[in-house]
Order: structure tokens, then sequence, then C-alpha cells
């Protein structure tokens, strides 16, 4: 208190007791007390001989005036004291003011000189004070009134040996005391006042209450009667508080044991029973277990023995009836960097309540904000550790406040004063203090609190090493408990005399006390070891029981529809990564600039003679092909990665609230797809601008597209799986490189190894990889659906197989005729086997051709599978051979020919051919499609015949409806019996293995597999 | 701003487009329906003819032996490939560059040469007569310098391969336009030599001598008149023709005679021919030659 304010009190004291009749004794002595509380003795004769200076004391004491020619209240008095009034207003708080007033009136009833005047001025003391009418009224009886049965309010409450209250309004409760305890609330500004009418010495916090005084109630206080019973501060409140009352909740946790992943014990024998409005502080020496014990108890980890019951439901057992009563706010922060304070806490908002409107929704927040002091800041951006836009105190507030918006009606918060300043912590643990008083109840992991901090606290719950709990009760009797448990001097006394200061460091001070060797230095031996504390506390303690409830708890949650979800989420995301503008700036630029890199790189004088660029000698086209699946597949991987993990945090925040995975899943890809859509979109109108590629923008983006579609989902595979950004980024390569080498390009699919490569067929494995189909659609549709080649595809199609026939595979079955006809009457094993391979590759390239001449009337099954192969029918086929290849000579030169013809009618309809080529069609892709550079063009491979030239002109042979699998390069593909498009099939199987893993995305798979993994691994080292 | 973008996209997207073809259906109505087979003309009837047209080596190896230099400007460049689109350019452009390496060859110019392979096999990849070019050795043998004859020299002899695979395979036509690009490079080079050298009678009698294998072209083209293409080279051919008439071979028939020498009996072939060649006929055929030559390629 300044010396400006004492002295505009010392001032009031003397003008309201100067009234009527002058200062009594009493009176006097009164103001003599107050003086001693607040100064030092020097000081107080200063401020006495003022007082007694304006009240006109001294001259009472020489002239002994009459009382009566004072007895109007001078103008001058009035204007004064509304001076004072008007200071004070300006400097103090409303609690102070409330003592102040209290104090005047206690002054007052000090010598029961109640009279008009006097009363008048206190009256306008409250007036001015602002403190409301009725308020006034109740202090005013609370203060000067000694009968119980005079103080009909509803925020008196007496405490006697009385079974019920006097008055219809007033509470009650049953104690063991002589005379009445009386206490008061003033709810404007939550204090509670003590008076104690009656002959016991009563302590308060240690000290004897003097009848008829007046005492602040404050938080953590306990009153003791000389039988011992006990009034706590925490108790008291309940008792007031109707909300509590109407409240129905009740928390029992029983964790017999927990054990770490590695088997250590972690928390044993923990047994908390708690109702509503109850602040309840965990501490303990570190690794005592304090935050493993408030995951356990917010369910967060799952006890290995035990239960952990709301009004009765196992919170892990019926998870659906306990949905929203749990609230959990972590030592981290879980805020979104990017958005403002409002918008976290919006988004939060309109996930939780979906019945509320936009206005509300907005009105709540704002609310939400004020009440934790946040409104000032409400459109800064939150801001990650690097820049820091709001205060720590600020974001724990904010924290704590997307918690809050919801009322939970259990919350945990796990050291929620961490790195705040103590003046920040107070003003968090008063935020849950109120709470409590809302009918919340509340666990706070809390270390070094202060005593402010500390004395708020309903109960206190301490742990020691190991995990044993040790205490559990009133924060102030742990002090007491632990000085008696070691015998110390003074044990009764909790908290400091003077100031009533509890210093909590105390307990782990004696807690962890070590022997002290001879030569006086403590030992690393402690004197009581935590299994001795908690023998102690076992015996010392019973778990209180609480009422038992058995029906839902209250919960305000309201969760908005799937759909609902997915849009909030969509746009809380978009406007996170909207507002990154690194990000944002990045992950755009980044594929122009890798396409520009690129195309400007791989351009070069490709025309013969290299004079200029020409589009169809660039060699580079496959490649840059390749590339651009490549960085499909990166930027899809890379920009999805992190997604999950960074999420982490804010979805376990969200966990309590039991929002849909699957909505937040498909947030994600929306906002994932429009990404990857704009970047492919970007490379391959910069790449196909640079490299002059034509009439192919579309086509190539929805290949890359669909491929970068694919990565995203298997990033967030990745992100959903690991903990850490940094294995998801050494993962990239590990799922990449495979990508590569198994992409067709790189290294021909026929020259692998042989355990994985079947020859004329995509292995298996490069099934498997999206680079493959993606390339594969790329290549094969720019060949054939190019502007310039699209036109002549059939006849070059019909012209290749023609000239297939003719010149490869005519001969080489006429050559294993030729040896079935040889070899007629060999018996041999080595000969027949060879034999039966001819019958049967003859009888399949037989049974699927077309031209039939000579040997219509064959019963190929008959000759080359029942055994009626004669050497008559042996020279038939041998003409007949010779007919095949006149026959598909013929096709073949009418092929070529009707393709010479159609250049002719194109040119004769003034289209310049040789431009054409150069501007859409690539030699070295038409190479690689057609297979040019192979040696074989036909091979015999498991007893089938194999084309390897032109697979581009080739048509799938299907062994089963459901066979899929061709060589590199075919146009077309067997969907069930269908033949379907390459391109088309590929984006099919592209989709297909997208869908595939967003399943295993959205059960999880990966993690479950990882998680499974990591333990097998513990448990091979024990 | 980026309403502009767009707009500015779509647009660029939809000038790609432009210039759209007939369809299908208009090409199929163009199709004379009757005349879509081949000639049919008997295969060794062409084999016999075909047999007759010398090497393109051959007439090289003249060339080195007349004294004259390399000569790069009188080939057909290998920058000229992008131009050869339809089948009947690019069998007489294979033939042109066959000539052409085996000139390379012979005065050992050995980095042209690798350009005329390349363009050798890319056009016979296209011809889907690829196979006769292993790339495998080709490529193996191109790493090494000293390699470079023995890789002229394969790719040289795969031209007899192919003559004879597309005979076999009723392609006679492409054979026939393979043959006669090869026969006018050289006589394009002969003749271009033999102006140059006025007083190297040998050439020009070669040159004259050429008036025989002529008229088995134009015999052979005569087959396939049908072919459009075909039957206007043919009337060009027929140009040459006139210039050639203007040529007298004369031969003299005397009776042959056994002498015996060293004791071992051999038959003397006593008949000469003499050929009536000027200056002037080597100047009109080259004038028409190079006519011919630059329609075809390019």
């Amino acid at each position: 208190m300044s010396e400006e304010i004492l002295k505009a009190l010392t001032q009031l004291f003397a003008i309201i007791t100067k009234q009527d009749g002058g200062v009594s004794e009493n009176e006097r002595q009164f103001v003599i007390d107050f003086f001693q509380q607040e100064l030092e003795k020097s000081a107080i004769e200063g401020y006495l001989q003022l007082y007694d200076t304006i009240s006109g004391y001294t001259e009472q004491q020489t002239k002994h005036v009459d009382d009566r020619s004072n007895k109007l209240t001078s103008v001058k008095d009035s204007i004064k004291t509304l001076a004072i009034c008007k200071k004070i207003n300006k400097t103090l708080t409303q609690k102070q003011k409330v003592v102040v007033l209290i104090k005047l009136l206690e002054l007052v009833s000090s010598d029961k000189h109640f009279t008009p005047q006097r009363m008048e001025i206190v009256n306008t003391v409250s007036t001015v004070f602002n403190i409301a009418q009725e308020e006034y009224k109740l202090i005013e009886a609370f203060v000067t009134s000694d009968q119980v049965g005079t103080l009909n309010y509803a925020d008196i409450l007496i405490a006697d040996e009385g079974t019920q209250s006097t008055t219809p309004i007033q509470k009650h409760i049953h104690a063991h005391v002589a005379g009445h305890l009386i206490f008061m609330r003033v709810s404007s500004v939550s204090m509670f006042f003590a008076k104690y009418i009656g002959e016991d010495a009563n302590n308060l916090n240690g000290f004897i209450m003097k009848p008829s005084r007046v005492y602040l109630f404050s938080h953590g206080s306990t009153i003791k009667t000389p039988d011992g019973a006990a009034l706590y501060y925490s108790d008291l409140v309940a008792d007031f508080n109707n909300e509590i009352h109407t409240t129905k909740l009740s928390f029992i946790a029983n964790v017999d044991e927990y054990k770490f992943g590695n088997g250590v014990i972690g928390i044993r024998d923990v047994k908390i029973a708690e109702g509503p409005g109850k602040l309840i502080g965990i501490m303990g020496a570190s690794g005592a277990g304090k935050t493993t014990l408030l995951n356990i108890l917010a369910g967060l980890e799952k006890p290995g023995k035990g239960k952990i019951k709301v009004n009765g439901f196992d919170i892990h057992k019926d998870k659906k009836k306990v949905e929203g009563v749990i609230g959990f706010v972590s030592q981290d922060d879980l805020l979104i960097e990017e958005l403002t304070v409002y918008q976290n806490l919006y988004y939060n908002a309109k996930l939780c309540f979906a019945q509320l409107k936009e206005e509300e929704i907005h009105k709540l927040v704002m609310k939400v904000l004020e009440d934790l002091g946040l409104e000032q800041r409400k459109d800064l951006k939150v801001g990650g550790v690097l820049d820091k836009q709001i205060s720590g105190g600020q974001r724990k507030r904010l924290n704590i406040a997307l918690e809050l918006i919801r009322e939970p009606a259990i919350l945990f918060l796990d050291e929620p004063t961490s790195g705040l300043s103590s003046r920040d912590s107070e003003n968090v643990i008063d935020l849950l203090k109120e709470l409590s008083l809302k009918g919340k109840l509340i666990f706070v992991v809390i270390h070094q609190p202060s005593s402010d901090i500390y004395k708020m606290f309903d109960k206190m719950v301490i742990m020691d090493t190991g995990g044993y709990p040790t205490f559990y009760g009133n924060p102030v009797e742990a002090v007491t408990y632990f000085k008696k448990a070691t015998h110390q001097v003074d044990s009764n006394r909790g908290q400091c005399e003077v100031c009533g200061n509890v210093n909590p460091e105390q307990i782990f001070n004696i807690i962890e006390a070590k022997v002290v060797d001879e030569y006086g230095q403590p030992s690393n031996k402690r004197k009581v070891t935590p299994m001795q504390w908690h023998e102690m506390f076992k015996s010392n303690f019973k778990a209180s029981r609480v009422e038992d409830i058995h029906e839902q708890p209250p919960r305000s949650l309201h969760i908005p529809s799937r759909i609902k979800q997915t849009i909030i989420f969509t746009t809380r995301d978009f406007l996170a990564k909207l507002s990154n503008k690194q990000y944002l700036l990045i992950n755009l630029l980044e594929a122009p600039l890798l396409a520009t890199l690129l195309a400007f790189v791989i351009k070069y004088k490709s025309a013969p003679g290299g004079k200029e660029y020409i589009f169809r000698y660039n060699e580079n086209i496959p490649a840059f092909m390749l590339m651009a699946i490549i960085v499909a597949l990166f930027m899809g991987l890379t920009v999805s990665a992190e997604e999950i993990i960074r999420d982490r945090k804010i979805l376990k925040r969200e966990s309590f609230l039991n929002l849909s995975w699957n909505s937040y899943l498909q947030s994600k890809l929306i906002i994932l797809f429009l990404l990857s859509a704009i970047q492919t979109f970007t490379f391959v109108l910069i790449g196909n601008l640079i490299l002059e590629i034509h009439g192919m923008t579309w086509a190539f983006w929805l290949v890359l597209f669909t491929t970068s579609c694919f990565a995203n989902v298997i990033g967030l595979n990745v992100s959903s799986a690991f903990n850490s950004a940094v294995t998801v980024y050494v993962m990239i390569p590990l799922l990449l490189i495979p990508q590569m080498i198994l992409s067709g390009l790189l290294f021909d699919f026929d020259k692998l190894n042989e355990l994985l490569s079947t020859k004329g067929k995509v292995p298996v494995v490069a099934d498997l990889m999206t680079s493959r189909w993606a390339y594969e659609a790329m290549a094969v549709h720019q060949f054939k659906n190019n502007e310039f080649q699209k036109h002549y595809y059939d006849y070059e199609r019909d012209e290749s197989i023609a000239d297939f026939k003719s010149a490869y595979l005519a001969d080489e079955l006429k050559r294993k005729n030729q040896l079935l006809l040889d070899f007629l009457e060999a018996k041999s094993d080595s000969i027949q086997k060879r034999i039966s391979v001819n019958k049967n590759i003859l009888y399949t390239e037989l049974r699927n051709e077309r031209f039939r001449e000579g040997i219509e009337n064959l019963n190929l099954t008959e000759v080359f599978i029942k055994n009626g192969y004669t050497k008559e029918i042996g020279l038939l086929l041998d003409s007949y051979f010779e007919n095949y290849k006149k026959y598909y000579q013929k096709q073949y030169n009418k092929s070529a020919a009707l393709i010479e013809k159609k250049m002719a009618f194109y040119e004769s309809q003034g289209f310049n051919i040789q431009q054409e080529k150069n501007h859409y069609y690539n030699e070295s892709l038409a190479d690689l499609v057609k297979n040019t550079t192979t040696k074989d063009r036909i091979l015999e491979y498991n007893g089938a015949l194999i084309q390897i030239i032109n697979p581009v002109f080739q048509s799938p042979k299907p062994g089963h409806r459901a066979d899929y699998r061709t060589a590199f390069f075919l146009p077309e593909k067997n969907l069930m019996g269908i033949l379907v498009d390459t391109y088309i099939f590929n984006l099919l199987v592209i989709w297909g293995m997208t869908l595939f893993f967003y399943l295993t995305l959205y059960f999880e798979l990966l993690k479950k597999g990882v998680s499974i993994l990591s333990k097998f691994n513990i448990s091979l080292k024990k | 701003m980026r309403f502009i973008l767009l707009v500015a996209v779509i647009a660029v997207l939809f000038s790609c487009t432009t210039g759209k073809k007939p369809d299908e259906q208009a090409f199929l109505k163009s199709l004379d329906s009757t005349k879509t087979d081949g000639p049919g003309v008997d295969e060794e009837v062409i084999n016999a003819i075909l047999e007759q047209i010398p090497s393109p080596l051959e007439i090289s190896v003249l060339l080195k032996e007349s004294g004259s230099k390399y000569n790069q400007s009188m080939l057909n460049s290998s920058n000229n490939l992008p131009k050869y689109n339809s089948n009947f350019k690019k069998a007489l452009n294979l033939g042109i560059y066959g000539t052409d390496l085996g000139y390379t060859n012979i005065y050992g110019q050995n980095q042209d040469g690798i350009k005329y392979i390349s363009s050798i096999k890319s056009l016979a990849d296209e011809l889907n007569i690829g196979q006769f070019f292993d790339v495998e050795t080709i490529g193996r043998l191109a790493t090494n310098s000293k390699n470079l004859d023995s890789l002229l020299l394969i790719t040289t002899m795969n031209f007899n391969q192919i003559n004879h695979y597309l005979q076999s395979q009723s392609r006679d036509n492409l054979s026939v336009l393979l043959l006669t690009g090869g026969w006018l490079e050289a006589m394009q080079i002969t003749c271009q030599t033999a102006v140059k050298n006025p007083a190297n009678k040998e050439l020009q009698e070669k040159i004259g001598e050429q008036k025989i294998i002529l008229e088995q072209i134009l015999l052979l083209f005569s087959f396939y008149e049908d072919d459009t293409n075909m039957a206007s080279l043919l009337a060009d051919l027929g140009q040459l023709k006139n210039a050639f008439d203007k040529i007298n071979i004369n031969y003299t028939y005397k009776e042959s005679t056994m002498e015996i020498v060293d004791g071992v009996a051999i038959i003397k072939d006593n008949s000469s021919t003499t050929i009536d060649i000027t200056p002037q006929n080597v100047e009109e055929i080259k004038t028409i030659t190079d006519a011919i030559r630059s329609k075809i390629i390019s």
C-alpha cells in the first residue's frame, strides 16, 4: 500500500469517526491496530498524529468540546470524502476497495456507534467505489451484525453445531464449532470473508481468530477449531457454489500399475477420487511421473492395471459416453502457427459447436479471447519458434483457450506455467481457479509454484521418484504432514506467521533429504526412500469417497457432420497455407523453375546438321518424360511428407473431440491434390512450351497429376507412420529410387535379374511402380496420338503386324513344323520334349491366326494336342506357311501403299508432311516404343514365341480374363476381357494404387506396422 | 491478374490445335479402290535384271583410281534426312546414302562415313529393314577409330543383303528404288568427276557403258507404271535415256582362240567394244542426272 493511499485512508477513518460524537477509544484502538498491521512501529506515530488531527481527537482530549456542536456533516468534510474516494478509485483494485469498505464498517462497528451520518458517509464511499447497493447491504450486515438470524442473504454461510440454517436463504454447514463461524462471499470480486462469533480460540491459517473481527478468507485458507476440525477454503467455496452442486461429475481413477514401453514401472498404486469444482495440483520431483500420471488420467495412455472412470464410464471402454468431456492442454504448443490467434480459436470452435450460428461462434470466440486478455492480439499470427509474434504467456493462454472454449467438464494441464513470468503464471492459475469455481474439475501438473499459486489449489497430489504417490490432500497441510513425519519443530505451522507464505520447496527438501556422512557431506542415499514414503502414505491416507454418479457426464460438444468437418479442416488448412508465404512461394515456383531448368538444359540444336532445334530429333524427350514423372513424384512426396507430422500435436488435442479421421484426411487430400494440380500443370505448360511439345499439355498433365496425387497419398502414409520429419525425408530416396530403377526407361525390363523378369512381359515388381505406369502412359500416348502419327497409326500397325508375320513368324513356324516332320518317328525323350514344345507353339499361333487358307478343315486340337499329327498334315502345313508368308507380304505392301497414298493425299490437300512430323513426332521416342534397338526380334521363351520388336503396334494376348500383363509400351491392355487404351488403363491403375494407399492411410496400417517392428526390436535387446 | 494469365494460358492451349485435317473418310473416298494391288511382276525376272546393276562400290573404286580428290560437296548431306518421309523417298535416298557411304569409305573419310551410317540406320528402321544393322556391333566398332574400316565395310555389305531380303519379301519395288538411288548417285559423282577431268577417257567410257544399265532400269520401272511416284521418276529417266541414245556402243565379234600358257589352256576373248562418247554427251548426261537427283534428295 502506498503512502498516499494510507494517508487517504487515515483521512477517511478520521472523517468518519469525527461524526456524531467524535472518536471513541475503541475506535482509535482499531485504527492503531490497523496501522500496526500495515506499518512499522516507527512510522505509526506519524499517521496516528494525522488521524488525531483530522478526527479532532486531540481537541476532544484538551477542550472537551460538546458533542452536539458537530451534529451535521460539514460541507467541507463531504467534499473531502469525495476527493479521497476518487483518489482511492484511481489506484486500488475493486478487491482492495472492498477490503477498504469492510475496514471502514469495522471501524464504525468497533464501538457499535452507528449514527446515520457515519453510515451515510460509508454508504457514499461504497457508491463512489462502484459497489452495488445489494452487495453493500450484505457487507454492512455481515460486518455490523452479531446476530446470525439477521443475516438473510444467499451469500452468507454459517458453520455451527446446528443442523439447519436459521433463515430461509442463508447457507449452512454443520461443523464442530462453539458459537458461529460466518462466511460471506462478495461475488462481484469472488472474495470470501470470515468472522467468528463465540468463545473458542479458532485458528485461521495458524493464527488465533479474534471474535467479531472480519478476516479475509483467501485461497488455500484453513480454519481449525480447537477440536481439530478443519474448514478448508475449497470446501467452503464448493458449498457456496450452486454450479458445483448442479454439475454431476465424478472422476475415479485407480491406477494400480503402469509400465513404460521398456518395461519400467512408471506409476503405481495411485487412487484419485474427485467431484466437480476442484483444482488439483500434481507435484513431484523430476522423473516422478507427473506427466505420465496426467496422461493416464486423461486417457492418453492406458494403465496396465487399473481403471479410470468418469461418472462410472470407463474412459477407455465407453469412449462414446465420455466423448468431449475431457480436455487436455499439453506442455507443448498445440497451435496452428500460420493462423492468427482468432482463427485458431474460431476453427476449433467450429469443430466443437456445429449447432451454433456463425455469429454465435464469433461471439463465443471473442468472449473467450476477452476472458483470457487476448482480444488485443486476436489478429496477430501465432508464429513459430523463430518468428514469435505473441508472447509465451499469450501462447500458453491461447493453448488453454482452445480447450476452454468447448468447456470440457474435466481439464488436464501439463505445466501450464512453465516458462511464464510469475505474473503470467498467476494469471493462468487464477483463470483455472475461476473455472473450477464454475464446476470444472481441473488437474494441473505444476512445477515450483509460488506460494500464492500453491495455495490456490484445492488439493495436491505429490509424487515421488519411481511413480510412488506420497501425499494427496490439502496443499498447506502437505507441509505440516511432511514436517510432522520427520519430527521437525514447529510442525503445526504450514505457512509463515507474518506473511502467510507457504514454501512448497520445503516439501521436496524433506522428501529428498539425503543421509549425511561422517564428514557432514550429503551422500547419495536418501533418508526416507520413496517406498517408505509410500508406506507412510498408505497408512495415513484413505481415499475419500466421492458420490458415485451414473449419468451421462456434462458435455457441450456438438460435432459437425463429416462433410462439414472436411470443409472446416480444408478451410483451416488452406488459410494456414496461404498465410505461410514462404511455403506458398516455394511450392508454386518449384515446378515452373524445375521445368525451365530441365527443359532449357535439354533443348539443343537437334536438327541433323545442328543448325536449329527440331522437336523430332531431340533425343532427350524420352528422358524428359521420365524426369517429369520423377519431379511429379518428388514434389508430391515432399509436399505431403510433413503434413501429418506437423499436425500431430493438433491431432492429439483434437483426439478428445473424436473428430472424423476420414474428414481430416480428405481435407488434406483436397489441398494437396489442388497443389499438385497446379504444380504439375505449370510444369507441363512450361516444359512443353520450351521443348515445343505440341498438343500434349492436357494428356501429360493428367498423367503427372495422377502420379503426383499418388505421391501425396504415399507421403501422407509415411507422415502418419513416423514421428520425425527427418525420418520422413530419409524415407523419400527409399521410395523414389526404386521408382527410377523400375521405370522402364533407365533399365530395360528384358535385361533384369532373371528372378524378377519375365521375357516379353513387364516384371511384376515393376508393376508395383507408379513410374512405370505413368511413363508407359505418357510415351504410348505421345507416340500414338500426336498430331502427325495419329493419322497413320492404324495403317502402320497393320503394316507392322504383317511385317512381323511375313518376315519372322512365318519362317519360325515353318522351322518348327519341319522339326516335327523330321522327327516324326523319333522316340528319344529329349526330342519328344522339343516336339511337344513345338506342337504347343504351333497350336497357340495357329489357333489365333485369321489366315486359314488351306487349313480350313484342320482340327488343331486333334493335330497338336491329341497326337493326330501325320506326315500329310505336316506337308500341308509346310505349304500353308509358304502361303501364309506370301499373304502377309501382300498385306504388308497393301498397308505400306496405303500409308504412302495417305501422305500423298494430305500433301495434295496442302499439308506439309515434313513440317508436321518435325513438330509432333519424336524419333527417339519412336525408337523406344518400337524397340528398334533390339537384336532379337522374335524370341522363344518358356514354350512360347514372343515378339520383341514393335511393342507399340502389338495387341495383348491375355492368358486369362484377369491377365493384365503385357510387354512394355503395348497400346492396349486387357481389363477383364475388354481391351482398354493403355493411357486410360494405366491412369486407372495409378488411381487404384492411390485408393489402396488411401485405405492403408485410413487404417494407419503403416503406422501399426512400424510400431510392431519397434516393439520387436526392444524385445530382441532383452 | 490471375484471370488474365488464365485466359492467356487457354489461348496458348487452343492455338496449338489449328489447321484441322480432313478426316479418314475423305481419304478413303479419295482412294481408287481397284488399283491397290501391286504390279505382280515375276520375282525371277526382276532378280535377273537387278543383278546386272553394278554395286556403287565399283564406281567409287574407279574414281579413286582415276586420281580425283575426295569431294564432300558432291554427296547428299545427311542433314537432309528429315525430308524423307515417304517410303519412295526413303528407299531412293537409302540407296543414295549407301553410295555416299561407299565413296567416303574408299577415300577413308571415316568421320563423314559415321554420319551416313546413322542416317542409313534410321531410314532402314523406318523401312522395316533395320535388322540388317546390328546396333550393338556398330556401336562397339564406332568407339574405336581403328575399327572404322570394318564398320564401313559391314554397312556396305549389308546393302547387298537388304536387296536380297527385300526381294524375298516381295518388296521388290523398294529394292528397285534402292538400287536406282544408288546408281543415280554413282552416275552423278562420276559425271561430275568426268566433267572436271575431260582428259580421262576411261571415266567417259564408264559413263557410256551405263547406257545398258539404264535400259535395264527402265525395263524394271515399266513394271511399276501404276505407281504414280515411280511413273514420274520413269518419265525423268526417259529424258536421261534420250541423252544416252546419242551414244553408240559398237560391239565387234571375233572368234575366241585358245592358247597354252605354261602348260595350261586359256581361252582368249577377241571381241571388242568401242563406245562413242563426247564431253558434250557427258555434260548433257550430267545436267539431266543432277536434275533428277536434286528432285529426289530434296
